[in-house]
């Protein structure tokens, strides 16, 4: 398994926060995490990363509904980046609102990164296969 | 009359015996009637010259020829009319039809009497011809008048009567019995007479009639009804005149008249009439016929009524241009016109009519040309159902599926808001309870344990918003109430003078002193108070807040404004957002994102409406639009 160097969580809930925190101490040894809580302290933490050339996040675990600027609005700005490297971008969301599938399918299909869709809880197991290297 | 011409021709014959050989041939020869004198063998043996002329014949070549030859005939009657007389029998007279040289019917009568000589014997007969041919015709005229007569008074049914003063008593002609159904031998005193109009008006009318005729010398003329002999009741035209001899009363002379077919007809076709004037002026349907001009020759009651008029005379002879706004009756000719050149009906055209008061009414239009016997059009029957009703309620209905898809909008919406934060609170429950479970550490145990309590208690808020934001929608029976929306800001800024104090802000009340709308306070208290806190909580922070409040008017709304001076929002990236549920624009610890949209619900629940603009770091105006109509 490919060593993760940095992992990055985007949501506004703290009681999330922690959960995801808490398992990805079960699944993986990477103690790089930054933490937003929301869409637009992400993209400008991201964007200052790529400008000082300090390692990215290779995996980003995203909430959708979020104050001042959502999942979707993040990544649409995220998608923009030069970011040559695949990054894996977990949305973790409680709806289940097909509109918000649909959202995830059109962005998939227009970006390199490998973009994943996933209800709330997140077990372990399911974890475990969420967390790598894309 | 042939009688005296027998002894006038005795009296030539008493000539002819006193000097037969001289006289004899001249004298007859000069007799004015055609006359000639024959022997027993039928031959001429004298003549006048009028009976030669009379017939044409040749004055050298009639006598001693029988008259057979000369009539070119051989009449067996009159052969036996003659030997009659020949044994001393006149015979009667008898009449013949010759034809003349011009081949014209001339019609003759002829006596035959018997030829005595002076000793009583007979030597031959008599003939003369009288040509009657005039007389004839005279005859056969009257005949035929007198036909004509009788069958056109017998078609007409007119009858004459009379009544004579000397004896009292009234004659009636054939076709006068006929209408009283009388039998020919009736005695008519002038009671009898009269009795036959039916008791009460026409008798009293009848009797009136014949005494002023008797007194006044007045003639009449009356529609009367009569009882015949045989009990039916029947209409006549009665007429009549006195007549005057040397100033002295002689008779009276009239006519009756059967007119009870025509009254009877005319009664149906009245009847049939008033059915149809019935059936029209009854239907729930405007009815006018128009003229080639488009003017109103017929309408119905309920076009009147639809025109506000209280009789038809009002609208007959006039124009869609008399009544109607120029536009309409325009295109309401342009119509008419269509219809009349192509003569195609326009059936069930949905119209809007406008009259000049502007009153507005959509019908359902009929126009059906009407053709006379040449296939022309001289006019249009148009038939109108009012339909502003039916339209009104397919507005409204249409009003209410558009609220009730709105409305339906808006549950799924909120059904989405309450599974989605329900379900991220169960997530989160789940999630918690599962490291529970697995925990060992028990410092790390009591942390789990406390957000749980936090879950719960979010979960708890959210519960309670949820209910306010339901009250709300399915609280829109609630009583509008006028208030002092001045006052109402005051009182407002009463309750948070200390927040305002604290933030240091200036809250401007510019709404005027007497202003007054319909609202329920409760949600009025809430908007406004959402608004303050809303401009203090995001304010500039170079700035100290300043909040002004101030209202207009807007169509058939109060526009209450409520501007700050605060951090503004970016309406292009959250302008569809900023009034949905859980959403904030803004970093704030304070931010639960329920606030805008509980206060949309409420001005909603109150038929108003919310608009916003806004600057980034400049301030936001919010415009709430109070429903003044309902």
């Amino acid at each position: 398994m490919k060593k993760i160097n940095s992992i990055c969580i985007i949501d506004d809930d703290p009681i999330t926060v922690f959960g995801i925190q808490k398992m990805l101490g079960l699944v993986t040894d990477c103690k790089n995490i930054n933490k937003f809580i929301n869409g637009k302290d992400a993209i400008d933490g991201i964007s200052s990363m790529l400008e000082n050339n300090t390692p990215l996040p290779q995996v980003i675990f995203l909430d959708i509904n979020m104050p001042i600027m959502d999942g979707w609005q993040f990544l649409e700005e995220f998608i923009k980046l030069p970011i040559t490297e695949t990054v894996r971008v977990n949305i973790v969301t409680s709806s289940i609102d097909e509109l918000d599938r649909k959202n995830w399918e059109l962005y998939k299909s227009q970006t390199h990164h490998l973009i994943t869709f996933n209800n709330k809880p997140i077990k372990k197991e399911e974890m475990q296969r969420i967390t790598k290297v894309a | 009359m042939s009688y005296n011409h027998i002894t006038l021709v005795g009296k030539y014959d008493k000539m002819l015996k006193k000097d037969l050989k001289l006289t004899n041939n001249y004298l007859i020869k000069q007799l004015p009637k055609a006359t000639a004198f024959i022997n027993k063998k039928y031959e001429v043996i004298h003549a006048s010259d009028q009976w030669i002329n009379s017939f044409y014949f040749d004055n050298n070549d009639v006598f001693g020829k029988s008259i057979f030859t000369l009539f070119n005939e051989n009449n067996k009657d009159w052969k036996i009319i003659l030997k009659n007389c020949f044994i001393g029998q006149p015979s009667e007279l008898f009449t013949t039809k010759i034809k003349d040289q011009n081949n014209n019917n001339q019609w003759f009568e002829w006596s035959n009497i018997p030829w005595y000589d002076d000793n009583e014997n007979v030597i031959g007969a008599i003939i003369q011809a009288e040509n009657i041919t005039s007389r004839t015709i005279d005859e056969l005229r009257l005949k035929k008048l007198e036909t004509i007569l009788q069958e056109k008074s017998e078609i007409a049914k007119i009858g004459t009567w009379g009544f004579d003063a000397t004896t009292q008593k009234g004659n009636w002609c054939n076709i006068t019995k006929e209408i009283h159904e009388v039998t020919d031998d009736i005695d008519l005193p002038l009671d009898t007479m009269i009795n036959f109009y039916k008791d009460g008006f026409s008798r009293n009318r009848i009797s009136m009639a014949i005494h002023n005729a008797m007194m006044k010398g007045v003639s009449w003329s009356e529609k009367l009804q009569i009882t015949t002999a045989n009990g039916a009741t029947k209409w006549v035209v009665s007429t009549g005149k006195p007549i005057y001899k040397n100033d002295e009363f002689q008779g009276l002379l009239g006519t009756i008249h059967d007119i009870d077919n025509q009254v009877h007809s005319k009664i149906k076709t009245k009847e049939n009439e008033h059915l149809l004037k019935t059936l029209i002026d009854n239907l729930p349907l405007n009815v006018y016929i128009k003229d080639t001009e488009s003017r109103k020759i017929l309408v119905n009651k309920a076009e009147c009524e639809y025109m506000g008029v209280n009789s038809p005379d009002e609208i007959l002879g006039k124009d869609d241009f008399d009544f109607f706004q120029k536009e309409v009756a325009q295109n309401f000719r342009r119509e008419d016109i269509g219809v009349i050149k192509s003569l195609k009906p326009v059936l069930g055209k949905e119209t809007i009519s406008i009259k000049k008061d502007g009153s507005t009414t959509t019908f359902l239009t009929s126009k059906i040309p009407l053709t006379d016997n040449n296939g022309d059009a001289y006019g249009i029957v148009g038939i109108s159902t009012d339909i502003t009703h039916l339209k009104q309620k397919e507005e409204e209905l249409r009003d209410l599926i558009n609220v009730t898809s709105l409305q339906n909008k808006k549950l799924i919406n909120f059904a989405h808001i309450v599974s989605h934060n329900l379900r991220s609170h169960t997530a989160n429950f789940s999630m918690l309870l599962d490291f529970l479970v697995n925990e060992k550490e028990e410092t790390e145990k009591e942390s789990i344990l406390n957000m749980l309590r936090n879950a719960s208690d979010n979960l708890l808020d959210t519960l309670d918003n949820l209910n306010e934001v339901v009250a709300i929608s399915s609280n829109t029976n609630l009583d509008k109430t006028p208030i002092n929306l001045n006052g109402k800001v005051e009182s407002v800024k009463q309750n948070l003078s200390a927040y305002i104090k604290k933030n240091n802000a200036t809250l401007i009340n510019e709404i005027p002193k007497n202003a007054e709308i319909k609202v329920i306070p409760a949600y009025v208290d809430s908007i406004f108070m959402n608004f303050i806190t809303n401009s203090v909580k995001y304010k500039n922070p170079d700035k100290d807040p300043v909040i002004k409040i101030s209202m207009s008017k807007k169509d058939n709304y109060s526009v209450v404004s409520i501007t700050d001076n605060g951090l503004g929002i970016d309406l292009k990236k959250y302008g569809n957002k900023l009034f949905g549920m859980y959403k904030t624009f803004h970093k704030h610890k304070d931010s639960r994102g329920i606030g805008l949209y509980i206060t949309k619900n409420q001005v909603e629940a109150m038929n108003g409406k919310i608009t916003v603009s806004s600057k980034v770091n400049k301030g936001t105006t919010f415009n709430i639009y109070f429903n003044e109509e309902d």
